[in-house]
């Protein structure tokens, strides 16, 4: 279970999270959405460490495990991923030489076996081609030159591979058509397991339609404003964000 | 000796001129009159240029004669056996395990005993060792000797000619193809502190093709200064891949010079890798004489600590239609102090020239400084001349995308210095040697790669 209390954060010495509750039990996807800048990337990056998000009020833990005592590689560890709105462009490094060392870094951690180079290359191809993924892509060096298609599915490729507990998608439907977000949503929904929690951020209703949400919480001014069922993902389709202080028009 | 020109000598100036009175007649080719007068004249232009300075342009940021404080006797030649693991140690797994024709130069020495000489002559290649060549020096050494250039007013060349003890002469005829690169293996010894003055000649013939990679590496000696020139001449429509690997013990001071010349048709690929030594000065000559031709000069340096290390290009397009590219990575970290200076001359004839020059520096601590100074003297009109150079920290939004699938801090950030200096290394055609050179930087970082 995820218990984020009365969580506050800086960014730039300004507070964007100010107080920000949420509780997401294990096995149970839950969508986060809001008007732009309403703070739900904040809320992304500061669950999976970045530096320059300070948090100076609240707690967030995993499982009983104190998520902010962990720096990045340690909440990876722990099981957390985030699917970064913008991936970035690494040249230099092969996609395929990053899963690896990452996927090995991660399982050493965990006190599992490294995969040798065969059998990661055997369960690689077998994800990539459920993700609609060519390998070839991989040869080349991390995200540089892909579509932003393609970064969203190598995205989820990682999340495949790495095997978290707790997946967090940031606006993983930004940038996508309609097929390409079919085959994102299948990614996704094949990861859902009683074991595992997902928390979707997105602007749009529309990804809410093909990964059904257990509850839908909405961002405003650093906070949850109003929780509710699916439900609530529809009537914000048709009212938009203006009573959450984002724009009037339909969501 | 005429001392009218400089007044004022510092003592590691006065060193090096009686290291030249006291070895004057037992250098190999003292009894040559040829060999006795160029090195005559050698010692004169260094005594009337001194050891270059700051007030220097070109040593502007590479002070030598505040540098050296003392000379150290020429290095007495080490007998002692060389095997793997010493080799291993001097210069790392990758680049020993690499299969090539070895020659291996100890001391300033050419050790026949440990290297490949036979194998090489049978394979086509003229070999001999400068000393013993210097003895009765054949015409064309005589005439690639003779050439003037930067021998004219480069002080370090100058002292390079006038105490040169070992290294080859390399002879590739025409149309040779070598079917394993060449490894010159460049080792000092174990004793008391000694300089080492090596100077390899190569000639490579008209179609000519070949890889000759040098490697400099320390067996232990106490503190080591090297003089290490190469001279090469590549003939019309020869392909020559000339790369160096320098990682001496952190006291020495490493003054490399590379002088090449090209002719029509040709490509000249030169590549330079340096973690070694307290100061370096890696000086690379690159002269177009023939029409058509292209050189691509690249490498990297990873330094740490109090290192220094300065890579001085100057290529002259003499001739039209040729073409330069230059592509330095430059990593440093504590406070490491890079230099890299890209000089390209466009002669007026030399219409059609296309030449580029970047760098890239990657400062690993607030107390690291990089200093570049490009130069372009264009005396043509139509021509693609440009450069660029850039320096920052490692970025951290990558660090952080690394860190978040897992990856240690370590690793992430080894991953990326590895991916910044990468893309010079893709310029080595050679893929084992590629890959060898990965290795390398992965040595420098301290991680071990699959
Ligand atoms: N790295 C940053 N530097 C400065 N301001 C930031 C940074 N990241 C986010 N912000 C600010 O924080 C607020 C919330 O942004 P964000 O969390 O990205 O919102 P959302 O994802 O809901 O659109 C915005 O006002 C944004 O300008
Ligand atoms: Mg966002």
């Amino acid at each position: 279970m995820l218990e984020i209390r009365n969580l506050h954060a800086n960014v730039d010495g300004r507070e964007i999270l100010k107080g920000l509750d949420l509780t997401l039990p294990t096995g149970e996807v839950h969508a986060i959405m809001g008007p732009n800048g309403s703070g739900k990337s904040t809320l992304a990056y500061v669950l999976a460490g970045k530096d320059d998000y300070e948090v100076t009020e609240g707690s967030v833990t995993w499982n009983g495990v104190d998520l902010l005592a962990l720096d990045p590689t340690g909440r990876a560890v722990a099981g957390v991923f985030l699917a970064f709105q913008y991936p970035m462009e690494i040249p230099g490094v092969a996609t395929m030489t990053f899963l690896r060392s990452s996927v090995n870094a991660v399982r050493k951690a965990r006190g599992q076996e490294e995969l040798s180079t065969p059998d990661f290359l055997r369960v690689l191809k077998e994800k990539a081609k459920d993700l609609n993924i060519d390998v070839e892509m991989l040869r080349r060096p991390l995200n540089v030159g892909f579509s932003g298609g393609e970064k969203k599915r190598n995205e989820i490729l990682q999340m495949t591979l790495l095997e978290p507990s707790l997946c967090v998608l940031d606006e993983t439907d930004s940038g996508l058509d309609i097929d390409a977000l079919r085959v994102v949503a299948d990614g996704v929904n094949a990861l859902r397991s009683p074991e595992r929690s997902m928390l979707v951020i997105t602007h749009y209703q529309r990804l809410l339609d093909y990964i059904v949400p257990d509850r839908v919480h909405v961002l405003s001014d650093g906070r949850v404003a109003r929780s509710g069922g699916p439900e609530l993902a529809m009537e914000l389709e048709k009212s938009g964000y203006a009573e959450f202080g984002g724009e009037a028009t339909a969501a | 000796m005429d001392l009218s020109v400089q007044q004022f000598r510092t003592k590691a100036e006065q060193e090096f001129l009686d290291l030249y009175t006291k070895a004057e007649k037992t250098l190999p080719g003292s009894k040559n009159p040829f060999v006795a007068d160029l090195r005559k004249n050698a010692i004169a232009t260094y005594a009337r240029l001194g050891l270059p300075h700051r007030r220097i342009e070109a040593w502007k940021y590479t002070d030598l004669r505040a540098h050296l404080e003392d000379v150290y006797p020429l290095a007495t030649p080490h007998r002692g056996t060389i095997g793997t693991n010493e080799l291993e140690a001097a210069l790392g797994k990758a680049i020993v395990a690499f299969s090539a024709y070895r020659l291996v130069i100890v001391e300033g020495e050419l050790r026949e005993d440990l290297s490949d000489m036979s194998a090489l002559k049978d394979a086509g290649a003229e070999i001999t060792s400068l000393a013993q060549a210097l003895e009765t020096p054949p015409a064309w050494l005589k005439e690639t000797l003779s050439k003037a250039g930067p021998r004219e007013d480069d002080a370090v060349f100058a002292l390079n000619t006038a105490l040169m003890t070992g290294g080859v002469t390399l002879r590739l005829p025409k149309g040779l193809t070598l079917d394993k690169p060449i490894h010159l293996i460049h080792l000092d010894g174990t004793g008391d502190p000694a300089s080492m003055v090596t100077r390899n000649v190569i000639v490579a013939e008209e179609g000519t093709s070949a890889t000759i990679l040098e490697s400099y590496g320390s067996l232990g000696m106490k503190e080591l200064q090297r003089n290490a020139v190469t001279e090469i001449e590549i003939g019309d429509k020869a392909a020559i891949h000339h790369i160096k690997f320098q990682r001496e013990a952190v006291e020495t001071t490493h003054l490399g010079i590379w002088l090449a010349t090209i002719g029509a048709d040709a490509r000249y690929d030169a590549f330079q890798v340096s973690t070694g030594a307290l100061l370096s000065r890696n000086q690379i000559y690159v002269g177009f004489d023939g029409e058509g031709s292209s050189t691509e000069i690249s490498g990297a340096c990873l330094m740490r600590g109090r290192q220094h290390c300065d890579t001085t290009l100057i290529v002259e397009h003499r001739v039209p239609a040729c073409v330069s590219r230059e592509l330095f990575k430059v990593v440093l970290d504590d406070h490491a102090r890079g230099i890299f200076q890209g000089k390209v001359i466009v002669a007026p004839d030399a219409q059609k020239t296309d030449g580029k020059q970047m760098v890239n520096a990657l400062l690993l601590s607030e107390t690291a400084e990089f200093d570049s100074k490009p130069e372009l003297e264009i005396f043509a009109d139509d021509v693609v001349c440009g450069h660029g150079a850039t320096s920052g920290q490692m970025n951290e939004d990558l660090l952080f995308y690394l860190e978040s699938r897992g990856l240690p801090e370590a690793e992430a950030r080894a991953m990326l210095i590895q991916a910044f200096v990468g893309e010079a290394f893709e310029c080595i055609d050679n893929e084992t040697l590629r890959e060898a050179f990965s290795g390398v930087s992965a040595d420098w970082l301290g991680v071990s790669l699959e």
